[in-house]
């Protein structure tokens, strides 16, 4: 309770009560699965950017393998829920080890290329592996298993996972933030140099931050099949990794509620317009320009623009 | 000798003539950086309406000469346009307020693309038909005019960027614009032509590379990634190198896809790019400490 502040208290509660409202159909409830795990992914993305202030350009394969590690045990015929997502950390921890030891050894523009280039590596491998379905990936998975016998089948028992997962990756997040480890890391995004001088081993913060992201990511992509029932390449894609970095800027960088917020504005806005127009990115592209030119903090962010010393310094 | 001439040569050749179209695509991309800071996303997608502009002004005059000069011109316009309404007002921001603004502007212009054009794979015939022996082997026409295009145009720049006023000034201002801004150049006028200039060389090159390729509203999420590739094994900023690397690129490319299939070319390909970020991070001709 004193990680999260009555205010979140207030707000995961009525996120809990959300299936009682009136009207809340199938459809409803999907639609807020989708909204709150892309608000999840987006807040774990901002313990890198907004906090550390390492912009990462390739979360993408950190939630697509964490699918893909799902998609797998389940069309194996491993059910349980929680030996899923227990895969999935194993395996998006191992990869993003191998990611953060090297591109945390950059800055910038330059690690947001080696996210990306490593991403891009990923996606390509699955693309074109056929013992993963290439391009068509893993489809038509059957439904998990909560404890054995208990499927997780209905959509509302989905958003309760969701829920969960939501809950506890924001309490991973408050902490982190309020620990002496979190104020090293804004320490770090503000002045790395001086970090590095007051006796810090930088390189280490980063890594420790790129992979508390990574795996809360990964576990967001462990449940994504869940609901969907299907893994793809494109879950992979650099756009995707775009999408979240979306997310974040409309939230606000730096908030942690802020990208939870934009991951739901941004999954409501898509598929609100989507359900008018079939021009939705055309919104979504304005609405991101409209959102850098006149609100930089984005909705929520009440602190100053960027303190990201570090991109001028080495420009 | 006949695996020389007969498989060897001409893949060589083919590397050379994407390299060549692959170096106007990145020029563009490498001085926006030096000069604005920015790397342009919407770069692949103004390579993509050079190839849509091309096959709009061959349906009206039939002539893809005509296409030539003027779908450069078009994209030149929607790139100078889009500077001045959404890029110039950020110049003062961080380098990360670019990319993502890029990136947005990427969405309209391929979605836009899609909604007027649709989303089908279209083709430009190649205005050039018939092929040439040479060197014990023959050679499509088209890819050699292509091949001579791009390397006059290359050639036409450097002339332009060490023997021209304007040049002087546009790679002035990319060593201290303020400085060039004191001494009473109009600066802003200056991004602004650039950007025209560099968003009408990605549509020349997406418009050369038509009628070999495709013609789709994704081609420039493939080609952007590749740019960025080659632009970072240049040296950010540097021209010179990232011609370079363009050909490097081209040829290495087209010599992998002789022995792997097309997911470990692409593999091999970001492998050499990881190692270059790792090791030498300013690439071949990057000036030292830019970004590291």
């Amino acid at each position: 309770m004193r990680v999260l502040g009555w205010r979140a208290v207030v707000v995961f509660a009525l996120l809990a009560a959300l299936p009682l409202v009136p009207g809340m159909s199938r459809y409803y409830l999907l639609l807020a699965f989708d909204a709150l795990l892309f608000g999840a992914i987006a807040m774990s993305l901002d313990l890198l950017m907004g906090y550390t202030g390492l912009v990462s350009f390739g979360h993408a394969a950190f939630y697509g393998l964490g699918a893909y590690a799902t998609a797998i045990l389940l069309e194996r015929g491993v059910q349980s829920v929680w030996a899923c997502l227990a895969f999935a950390v194993v395996v998006v921890g191992l990869y993003a080890l191998v990611v953060a030891y090297f591109a945390t050894a950059r800055r910038g523009i330059y690690f947001a290329l080696l996210t990306l280039i490593f991403a891009e590596v990923v996606y390509t491998f699955f693309r074109y592996t056929q013992t993963f379905g290439g391009s068509d990936g893993i489809q038509g998975l059957p439904d998990a298993t909560i404890l054995p016998g208990v499927p997780l089948d209905t959509p509302l028992k989905k958003y309760y996972l969701v829920f969960v997962y939501l809950l506890a990756a924001y309490a991973v997040c408050r902490v982190v933030v309020a620990s002496h480890f979190g104020r090293v890391l804004v320490a770090i995004r503000e002045n790395e140099d001086r970090a590095r001088f007051l006796g810090y081993n930088v390189a280490r913060y980063k890594m420790g931050a790129c992979m508390i992201s990574a795996i809360l990511t990964g576990i967001g992509g462990g449940i994504y099949p869940m609901r969907s029932a299907f893994a793809t390449p494109d879950l992979m894609l650099w756009t995707e990794s775009g999408e979240f970095i979306i997310s974040v800027m409309i939230g606000g960088l730096g908030t942690l509620v802020g990208p939870v917020v934009g991951g739901v504005f941004f999954t409501l806005l898509r598929d609100k317009v989507s359900s008018f127009v079939d021009w939705y990115f055309i919104v979504i592209g304005l609405v991101l320009v409209v959102i850098v030119l006149f609100m930089p903090r984005g909705l929520l962010g009440y602190r100053k623009v960027l303190g990201f010393s570090q991109w001028r310094a080495s420009g | 000798m006949d695996y020389l001439v007969g498989v060897l040569l001409p893949q060589l050749l083919h590397g050379l003539v994407f390299g060549a179209a692959l170096g106007l695509l990145a020029l563009g991309l490498t001085v926006i950086f030096g000069l604005l800071g920015v790397m342009n996303f919407a770069h692949g997608e103004l390579y993509m309406l050079g190839a849509y502009a091309g096959i709009a002004v061959i349906g009206v005059t039939h002539s893809f000469w005509v296409a030539l000069i003027a779908a450069p011109i078009l994209v030149g316009v929607v790139a100078a346009v889009t500077e001045m309404a959404t890029l110039r007002p950020i110049y003062r921001r961080e380098p990360l307020y670019g990319l993502i603004l890029t990136f947005g502007l990427a969405l309209v212009f391929r979605e836009g693309a899609r909604q007027i054009w649709g989303g089908d794979m279209r083709r430009i015939l190649p205005p050039v038909t018939g092929s040439t022996p040479l060197l014990g082997m023959t050679y499509p026409n088209y890819r050699l005019f292509l091949l001579a295009a791009s390397s006059i145009l290359l050639l036409a720049l450097w002339l332009f960027f060490t023997r021209t006023r304007a040049g002087i000034v546009v790679r002035a201002a990319v060593q201290d614009a303020q400085m060039l801004d004191g001494l009473g150049v109009n600066v802003r006028r200056v991004f602004t032509l650039t950007f025209a200039a560099s968003g009408a060389l990605a549509a020349l090159a997406g418009l050369l590379l038509a009628p070999i390729f495709t013609v789709y509203p994704q081609m420039g999420v493939e080609m952007i990634l590749l740019a960025f590739i080659v632009v970072i094994l240049g040296g950010m900023g540097s021209m010179g190198g990232s011609v370079i690397a363009a050909f490097v690129i081209g040829i290495a490319q087209s010599l992998f896809s002789l022995w792997m299939n097309p997911q470990r070319v692409a593999i091999a390909i970001f492998g050499i790019m990881i190692l270059v970020l790792i090791v030498r991070p300013r690439g071949f001709l990057g000036r030292e400490g830019v970004l590291e």
